[in-house]
């Protein structure tokens, strides 16, 4: 694991971020570059603030949210899907990669796909990172 | 004694200058308030050295300075940090100083790609037509990545009115309030609500208008289906009257830069179409929705794949 590297996790205060918390006390391991920040919603997450977290030297940012239709605020969720399409194709547009953003559903008694989606974004950011021409 | 004002261009087209002499009578006014002591607009001034005399780049001092345009090769940035010494307060007037606008689009391709494609001898070699110009900077830069700003004043070019006043506010040592609401905020358009809208389509066909009615009997251009930016663009352009652009029936380029500063057009233009449920993707280019802000690094040459 590459230790410069971090990636900023905005968890679902009503979700994911439990499932957090949950992964914490079942002492389930994952990467030490993640950096969670806990939202009310994963609507919540304007693109601007991915942007800004990638401008600021993050690797990758992920948005944790609850599954569709387990949504606290009803919809918020959805209007995070609808988002995150327009900023993995807007993040191409503005010389990033759409693999540094990534959009997850977990619920809070799921701790073990939260790890695993953690893991994921992890290793993918790895690939990417050995991938970049060193110029760049 | 009157205040002095400097005026200096960088990377720009002499348009936010223009738009200073463009004031009518207000520009009478301001003449008889201000000492011009640098304009290279309107009066020959050296800026010493040439003869090999002197310190090599040398400005006057003046209570006010304009810069306009933004910095895109290793002279500008040595005037404008002569300007920002010499000038006790300074202004980036238009949306080149202020977020790099139009030439600031070159900043989607790397300095060594626009020196090939651009400026070379087309004989073939990869010979720069001018040797001797100072050596291009990384990419574009707005003059606030470079220096401290005092006063913002975005616009392509800026409202003559609001140049006046801020120059006016500035000697009489007032304080202003600069527009900060979107360009929708003095359209008077109508506007029928988010589920009315039209797919997005491309600037081919003239909106649907009846041209004996006035502006405000028009349909929203963004409810048309034509990428108007607006909402995503700072306004003042017409005073406190329509927009300029819709005043011609035609949908917002963009011109005043983002909204808030620090804002990215593209960013936020797309997020408010896809919060509408409408398709961003029948935008096929979508980066130049940047056109007049790629500046501050929003704009940048695409990832290389492998």
């Amino acid at each position: 694991m590459n230790r410069e590297q971090k990636i900023i996790a905005f968890c679902c205060n009503w979700c994911s971020y439990a499932a957090a918390d949950l992964a914490g006390i079942s002492r389930l391991q994952y990467p030490g570059s993640i950096r969670i920040i806990r939202v009310m919603c994963s609507g919540m997450v304007h693109p601007e603030m991915v942007l800004h977290a990638l401008e600021q030297g993050a690797a990758g940012v992920m948005i944790l949210g609850c599954h569709l239709g387990e949504c606290h605020y009803i919809k918020g969720n959805e209007m995070a899907l609808a988002r995150s399409e327009v900023i993995a194709d807007t993040l191409e547009d503005l010389g990033y990669a759409s693999e540094q953003f990534q959009l997850t559903w977990i619920s809070s008694a799921e701790p073990e796909r939260l790890v695993e989606a953690f893991r994921t974004m992890s290793g993918r950011l790895a690939v990417l990172q050995s991938e970049q021409p060193a110029d760049r | 004694m009157q205040p002095k004002l400097s005026f200096e261009w960088l990377h720009a087209c002499s348009g936010c200058e223009i738009a200073l002499l463009n004031g009518g009578e207000q520009l009478l006014d301001l003449l008889g308030q201000v000492e011009i002591v640098h304009f290279p607009l309107l009066m020959d001034h050296k800026y010493g050295g040439q003869q090999g005399e002197g310190a090599p780049l040398s400005l006057p001092e003046a209570d006010i300075g304009l810069v306009s345009g933004g910095v895109a090769h290793t002279e500008h940035l040595l005037v404008l940090q002569e300007m920002r010494k010499q000038c006790r307060t300074l202004i980036a007037l238009g949306t080149c100083a202020t977020y790099g606008g139009i030439p600031a689009m070159r900043n989607e391709w790397s300095t060594a790609d626009t020196l090939r494609t651009v400026f070379t001898a087309g004989t073939g070699d990869n010979d720069p037509v001018m040797p001797l110009a100072p050596a291009f900077l990384d990419r574009v830069y707005s003059i606030d990545e470079k220096i401290k700003v005092d006063v913002s004043l975005p616009g392509c070019p800026p409202q003559p009115q609001l140049i006046g006043a801020v120059i006016k506010a500035l000697i009489n040592k007032e304080t202003l309030q600069l527009p900060q609401k979107s360009v929708c905020e003095t359209c008077p358009t109508i506007r029928e609500g988010e589920k009315k809208m039209a797919p997005v389509r491309r600037f081919l066909h003239n909106a649907d208008y009846d041209c004996d009615q006035p502006v405000s009997e028009m349909r929203c251009l963004l409810e048309q289906g034509l990428v108007c930016m607006g909402p995503v663009t700072a306004g003042g352009c017409g005073g406190k009257d329509t927009p300029l652009c819709l005043r011609a029936r035609v949908p917002c380029r963009g011109c005043y830069g983002p909204v808030r500063s620090g804002g990215n057009q593209l960013l936020d233009m797309m997020n408010a179409l896809a919060s509408n449920g409408i398709d961003y993707r029948a935008i096929v280019d979508r980066k130049s929705l940047l056109r007049f802000s790629g500046a501050h690094g929003l704009l940048k040459p695409a990832r290389k794949k492998n």
